[in-house]
């Protein structure tokens, strides 16, 4: 049985329609990439996932249940969890208590020991607040308050996003044990030689709608889809623009604040 | 020279104005804090607060501290409907439309008491154990029950704190508070903590009413009355921020009693003037944006 099944989920905020009929699946234990340029809708499809924003129509199957439309709090109880974008970390919660808060919220935490183990920059910072932290620091809190809740599925939204590349290293060497542990996941980038790395298995995506999928190994051959959809060999990821009205509709709930 | 005994009773004064005025804005402010909710009923809160206790310790069960208790309880259960029922329909709007909805249960929760208890002035007695003065040299004197609820007023706050930073439910309620969706994204029932949270801040509304009864003439227009004062206090001491609340509540409380002093009717004056003043000058607040 996989793990998630997204089965043709229509998303709409408001009355713009984002995605279109967009299915995945992902199964027991692997690391898939999410990929399509600013505004292709990956955050809205892990919104869609994490019950942020309600698909209008479609199924998402988690181990077989259908959580479409279930609160965003039961999804999370039942083994999902997300590392947003923006790190959301706690700004006037401690790094302790950002952890603290988020393994008192869940049935099975991880030792928090555990996390300054992975992670032993926040050890040092245990007593420093969320919003005294540089971004890299941030985003591996963001990642230690997530792992700390013992996921089954994890949704990273672009971990990499503006991280100086020693930062990306760690974090490329933290997912690959994370999967170790049983975790299944699930990442977004814009930094597509990141994912590439990480996953075995990816799907494109653009305007909302599935444009392609298949191995990691097929992809890296294929110039054209890399070129086509994730503009790689024009430029790095960073800096672009977008001017269709599907990623406008995205770009702006993506960067207001909720 | 003004009378350096008389200055003395109107800072007593002012202090038990203060005292009374934090432990209706200590509630405002955590529910504002929390929730983003502008609760204009708060003080008609407080008001069922002080008819409760006065009920309580006259037709039922005759002490003091047992009608605190029902004042508390009573007042939370009230809480509790006006949000799970009305106001956590607002939460996602403005906030004019919850000041539109939260007024409209002041309006009927005015008529409502009114109706029961008629619109005379309700009074009962301090506790027996408390009545007496505490006297000072010259001959100022406290009376005791009026230390009591300054007393009260510093513990509430300090308790407050001690719930906020130390115990698990503190930290969940401060999480909530800076990032609501990231908190339900780590599986924490937000709507079920918001009505925790309103809970509480009518509890404390229930028993600031409740401790308020000795000290005041209660009627249906109590709430009325002292909303205005606890919002220019919130506003004072910053949105949200206890120890502002706590500042502004005193502060308030003396500009009240030191003011009649000088001129007629400059304690209600006052007021407003240091709202105006820290609204043009310090719009956050004197503790705006401290922490929780």
């Amino acid at each position: 049985m996989s793990v998630l099944d997204v089965e043709g989920i229509d998303t709409y905020y408001g009355n713009s329609h984002v995605l279109h009929d967009l299915s995945l699946s992902l199964e027991e234990n692997e690391i898939v990439a999410l990929l399509g340029r600013n505004g292709a809708g990956k955050t809205t499809t892990l919104r869609s996932i994490t019950g942020t924003v309600s698909p209008r129509s479609g199924a998402i199957r988690y181990r077989g249940e259908d959580v479409a439309g279930r609160s965003v709090d039961a999804i999370s109880n039942s083994g999902i969890k997300l590392v947003p974008e923006e790190r959301r970390v706690f700004p006037t919660l401690t790094v302790e208590e950002n952890l603290l808060v988020a393994a008192e919220s869940c049935a099975n935490p991880r030792e928090i020991g555990e996390m300054y183990e992975v992670f032993p920059v926040l050890d040092d910072l245990r007593e420093n607040r969320g919003r005294n932290l540089s971004g890299g620091e941030q985003q591996m809190l963001s990642v230690a308050r997530a792992l700390v809740q013992n996921p089954d599925l994890l949704l990273l939204d672009e971990p990499t996003e503006g991280l100086a590349p020693v930062i990306v290293e760690d974090l490329r060497k933290v997912f690959r044990e994370v999967v170790e542990r049983d975790v299944t996941v699930l990442i977004t980038e814009q930094n597509v030689e990141f994912a590439l790395d990480l996953s075995e298995r990816g799907y494109i995506i653009e305007k909302g709608t599935n444009a392609w999928e298949g191995s990691i190994d097929d992809l890296q051959q294929r110039e054209d889809l890399l070129e086509q959809y994730l503009s790689v060999s024009i430029d790095e990821g960073d800096g672009e623009r977008e001017t269709e009205t599907g990623s406008d509709a995205e770009g702006s709930t993506d960067s207001a604040p909720s | 020279m003004v009378d350096v005994g008389l200055v003395g009773d109107q800072i007593i004064t002012g202090l038990s104005i203060g005292s009374r005025l934090f432990l209706i804005a200590i509630g405002l402010s955590l529910i504002f804090g929390v929730l983003d909710v502008l609760n204009f009923a708060h003080g008609s809160l407080y008001m069922i607060g002080a008819y409760a206790a006065i009920v309580a310790v006259q037709n039922a069960v005759g002490n003091f501290w047992v009608g605190v208790l029902v004042a508390g309880l009573v007042v939370g259960l009230v809480g509790v409907v006006l949000e799970a029922g009305f106001i956590r329909r607002v939460y996602d709007r403005d906030h004019l439309d919850q000041l539109l909805l939260t007024f409209a249960f002041v309006l009927i929760l005015t008529d409502v008491v009114r109706t029961i208890f008629g619109s005379g002035s309700n009074v009962i007695n301090p506790p027996a154990l408390l009545q007496f003065t505490i006297d000072f040299t010259d001959g100022l004197a406290i009376p005791a029950y009026r230390a009591f609820v300054i007393v009260a007023s510093v513990a509430a706050l300090g308790l407050l704190f001690l719930v906020l930073r130390t115990t698990n439910i503190g930290r969940v309620v401060r999480a909530t508070s800076s990032d609501r969706e990231m908190a339900s994204l780590l599986g924490i029932n937000v709507p079920q903590l918001y009505t925790g949270v309103f809970f509480v801040g009518s509890v404390l509304a229930g028993i600031g009413g409740a401790f308020a009864a000795p000290l005041q003439a209660v009627t249906p227009e109590l709430g009325n009355q002292v909303i205005i004062n606890a919002f220019i206090v919130v506003v004072i001491g910053g949105l949200g921020s206890f120890t502002g609340a706590f500042v502004g509540a005193y502060v308030i409380g003396l500009l009240i009693a030191l003011g009649s002093l000088v001129v007629a009717g400059a304690g209600q004056l006052l007021p407003f003037v240091a709202m105006i003043l820290v609204l043009v000058f310090k719009p956050q607040g004197l503790f705006g944006g401290a922490e929780t």
